[in-house]
């Protein structure tokens, strides 16, 4: 009965079979729904086997497998997979091509799931390119646009790249560790670890995954097919959003084991994911088309994803990728509405510029708000150390743990200091309601994070950050906690603080040049344009 | 020796299309019956005569590919493309030995669809040139269906047979410098140039100075033929695949 769980992938093809013989085109959606909505169903029963303690299912002689990364994922992308068919039954309506529509669809549907279900490279290298293809053939959906089937073609670049080098990582995994089958070499990983052997090929290979996976997940320098394909049907955006940029981080981690006998590629994830996350997320600010800077704040996101997976964070990726996509992905379900809204309020959006260079900010200068500050800064951290040691204490061993303090730390901060100036209050009432909350979110938020590494990988967990770590003394990670802390701590205080009186301070010449460079999102999309043009 | 001279010749390794063209007695639709025809010979010739590459006969092939590449990103004509793509597919003949017979009659049957299209370009829009004949997808939707099938086929993306015996083929073979050479540039320049004419060819806005013609049931028969033999192609690539992989 369980092995029904297997057809999970051939129900999406199956659905788009049928839909291309359906001619009332009424119909298609009711179809559509109606056999989607099994394939929720089916993965809950397939999850529900997995998490109940019974063994992972295997079947079509070990090509599919149904354990507890498909048992998150699969439920995930089928509920996404509903809710994005639902909008898109309304609002694909009065287009033309409403049938290719959903049968393209229902196809990058089947290669998602075949992709989250395989137990074996070369099953995982179909799935990978055919993603490749029905996103190609989704972005460029509106063909009449010129510019949907040049930023098309971007995508495709990087895919087929990403798609290339896939198989070559394939085709030295085979040659290094003699297997395709992904549960027999997680073993032969797992045996490995145990001695460590320094080997380049195996460099080379955890080197090539990582490379695909950042190409598909638009991390830097691999991001312009993302920000760029907004043009695309608003439901294809949120699929690609919550959906097809996560294959990066899934990928990665079915390789975990892999990047444990290769630490390097770990830190090099950790150093490109960093970047990406922080370049990506001062363009998310500066851009003020609405789903151009949703692009760059998934772009940030992915950047955050492949950091945790660079940190041994394994799970917390898989953690992130799905609140972020079920996050992303409503918001590009509202973005039209939002963008409606816009169109009505001309200081919607607000110019960072603006707001940088003219705009007069609140000056506090009460000692009792110096207190808050004082007070919002140390409260997080403090919140984040106790929650972890409440829930993992063995956390504080690796060096991870200092970053990623670092950045609840930042987050946190950030968020009370909005709450603060938000509520305009002050109080005592309202900062007690502020501080509990954010313990409650994060305790929470902690919880099932450490439950969903339990549940994925037990006490292999402890192995991913041991790979990870850089071997930092706990000294020196402290004192660059110290010093993320103050630069960060001078920022807010500037930010949120700080007057700048109109008139006297004219924009430096450096701050307007940073500026410009965002804002023209690094030059990046001109000199693929030259290219275009035959300059380059 | 001479029937691996013999196979380079008919399998498209020296570029003869380049003397044909400058005569002529030769129309585009003429060599690409006769590269085609070539090649099926030389497909059916592997399954008699004992086939193996060698290097030099590889490079000759590779040169060939390179120019067939850039001849094909200067043709917006579906007849002198497909028999392009005969020439740029022609190391692939040679290099993958026994997978390189089933290759090219992937090839060989996807380029018969790209010829059946080739025809219907020719009878109702009076030549085989796609490059004004925008809109296709939006005006006749079929017509677009099947020449993305065809370019996705040679573009080598499954779960089309191409990309499948391509697979098999560059799992079980060894690498060497010259093998990654022609592998990637055939892998990029398949890809890149059915991706230059799908988007020259399927996508745009309707020409509303075009009388668009949809299939008619003879012609629909024809695609649909070609269709069911590459799902028949793709069903053994992925037999051949996993027998090998289990």
């Amino acid at each position: 009965m369980e092995k029904l769980v297997l057809l999970i992938p051939g129900i999406p093809i199956a659905i788009a079979l049928l839909l291309s013989f359906v001619s009332h085109k009424e119909l298609i959606p009711r179809v559509n729904l109606i056999l989607s909505s099994m394939i929720a169903l089916l993965g809950l029963y397939g999850s529900y086997h997995v998490i109940s303690g019974e063994k992972d299912i295997i079947g079509f002689d070990g090509l599919l497998i149904y354990n507890e990364l498909s048992a998150i994922l699969v439920p995930y992308v089928a509920i996404l997979g509903l809710v994005i068919r639902k909008y898109a039954t309304k609002y694909m309506w009065d287009e033309a091509g409403y049938k290719r529509f959903f049968i393209l669809l229902n196809f990058i549907f089947s290669a998602i799931y075949l992709l989250v279900m395989s137990n074996n490279l070369i099953v995982l290298a179909l799935a990978w390119q055919l993603m490749s293809i029905g996103l190609y053939l989704l972005v460029s959906f509106n063909v009449g646009s010129k510019t949907a089937v040049k930023n098309a073609r971007w995508t495709m670049y990087i895919h087929k790249s990403a798609d290339f080098v896939f198989l070559l990582a394939v085709i030295l995994t085979y040659q290094t560790f003699g297997s395709f089958d992904l549960v027999v070499l997680k073993d032969q990983w797992l045996l490995m670890s145990q001695n460590p052997i320094n080997d380049p090929m195996i460099f080379a290979v955890g080197f090539l995954y990582l490379l695909a996976a950042i190409m598909k997940s638009a991390i830097v320098p691999f991001h312009i097919w993302l920000p760029y394909t907004s043009e695309a049907p608003t439901p294809v955006s949120g699929l690609m959003h919550a959906g097809v940029v996560n294959v990066g981080g899934i990928l990665l981690n079915k390789m975990a084991y892999l990047l444990i006998l290769s630490p390097l590629v770990l830190n090099i994830a950790f150093v490109i994911g960093l970047f990406t996350a922080i370049f990506a997320s001062m363009l998310m600010l500066v851009i003020s088309d609405v789903k151009r800077s949703l692009g760059y704040s998934t772009v940030g996101q992915m950047g955050y994803m492949i950091m945790e997976v660079g940190l041994g964070a394994f799970s917390l990726a898989i953690y992130h990728l799905i609140v972020h996509g079920i996050f992303k992905a409503s918001l590009f379900l509202e973005s039209g509405s939002i963008i409606n809204y816009a169109r009505k309020d001309p200081y919607i959006p607000e110019r960072l510029s603006h707001k940088i260079f003219s705009k007069e900010s609140i000056n506090y200068t009460s000692s009792k708000t110096f207190k808050f500050i004082a007070l919002f800064t140390i409260v997080p951290v403090l919140a984040f150390i106790g929650t972890k040691i409440l829930l993992a204490p063995e956390f504080f061993e690796f060096n991870a743990a200092i970053v990623i303090l670092a950045f609840a730390w930042l987050t946190g901060t950030q968020l009370f200091l909005s709450f603060f100036k938000a509520s305009k209050l002050g109080s005592f009432k309202a900062i007690l309601g502020i501080v509990t909350s954010f313990i409650v979110v994060l305790y929470t938020y902690e919880f099932i994070g450490l439950s969903l590494e339990h549940f994925l990988y037990a006490h292999d967990s402890l192995l991913f950050y041991e790979a990870a770590t850089l071997n930092v003394t706990l000294l020196s990670a402290l004192a660059m906690l110290s010093f993320i802390m103050l630069i960060g701590g001078y920022f807010i205080y500037k930010q949120h603080f700080v007057d700048l009186p109109r008139g006297i301070n004219k924009p430096s010449k450096s701050k307007w040049t940073f500026y410009k460079l965002l804002v023209k999102e690094g030059y990046y999309f001109e000199i693929f344009s030259s290219s275009k043009k035959g300059k380059l | 020796m001479i029937s691996n001279i013999l196979l380079l010749l008919l399998g498209g390794g020296i570029p003869y299309f380049f003397l044909l063209e400058r005569s002529n007695k030769f129309s585009s639709k003429s060599i690409f019956i006769l590269s085609w025809t070539l090649l099926l010979t030389a497909v059916v010739l592997t399954f008699f005569i004992d086939k193996s590459h060698t290097t030099p006969f590889v490079i000759v092939s590779f040169l060939s590919a390179l120019y067939a590449i850039y001849k094909a990103t200067q043709t917006t004509n579906f007849y002198k493309l497909g028999y392009y793509f005969i020439f740029m597919n022609a190391p692939f003949f040679i290099l993958f030995e026994g997978q390189g017979a089933f290759y090219s009659l992937s090839l060989l049957v996807s380029l018969l669809g790209i010829y059946a299209i080739a025809s219907f370009y020719d009878k109702h829009y009076g030549s085989a040139n796609y490059l004004y004949v925008r809109g296709i997808t939006l005006a006749t939707p079929l017509v677009g269906i099947h020449i993305t099938v065809y370019l996705i086929s040679i573009g080598l993306y499954p779960p089309l047979p191409n990309s499948l015996f391509f697979l098999t083929y560059t799992f079980n073979s060894e690498a060497n410098i010259l093998w990654f050479v022609v592998v990637i540039t055939l892998y990029f320049g398949n890809f890149l140039v059915s991706m230059k004419v799908l988007e020259k060819s399927i996508f745009g806005k309707k020409n509303p100075d075009i009388h668009y013609v949809d299939l008619n049931f003879k012609e629909k028969f024809a695609h649909f033929t070609i269709v069911i033999l590459l799902i028949l192609l793709s069903i053994y690539g992925t037999r051949e695949i996993l027998l090998w992989v289990l």
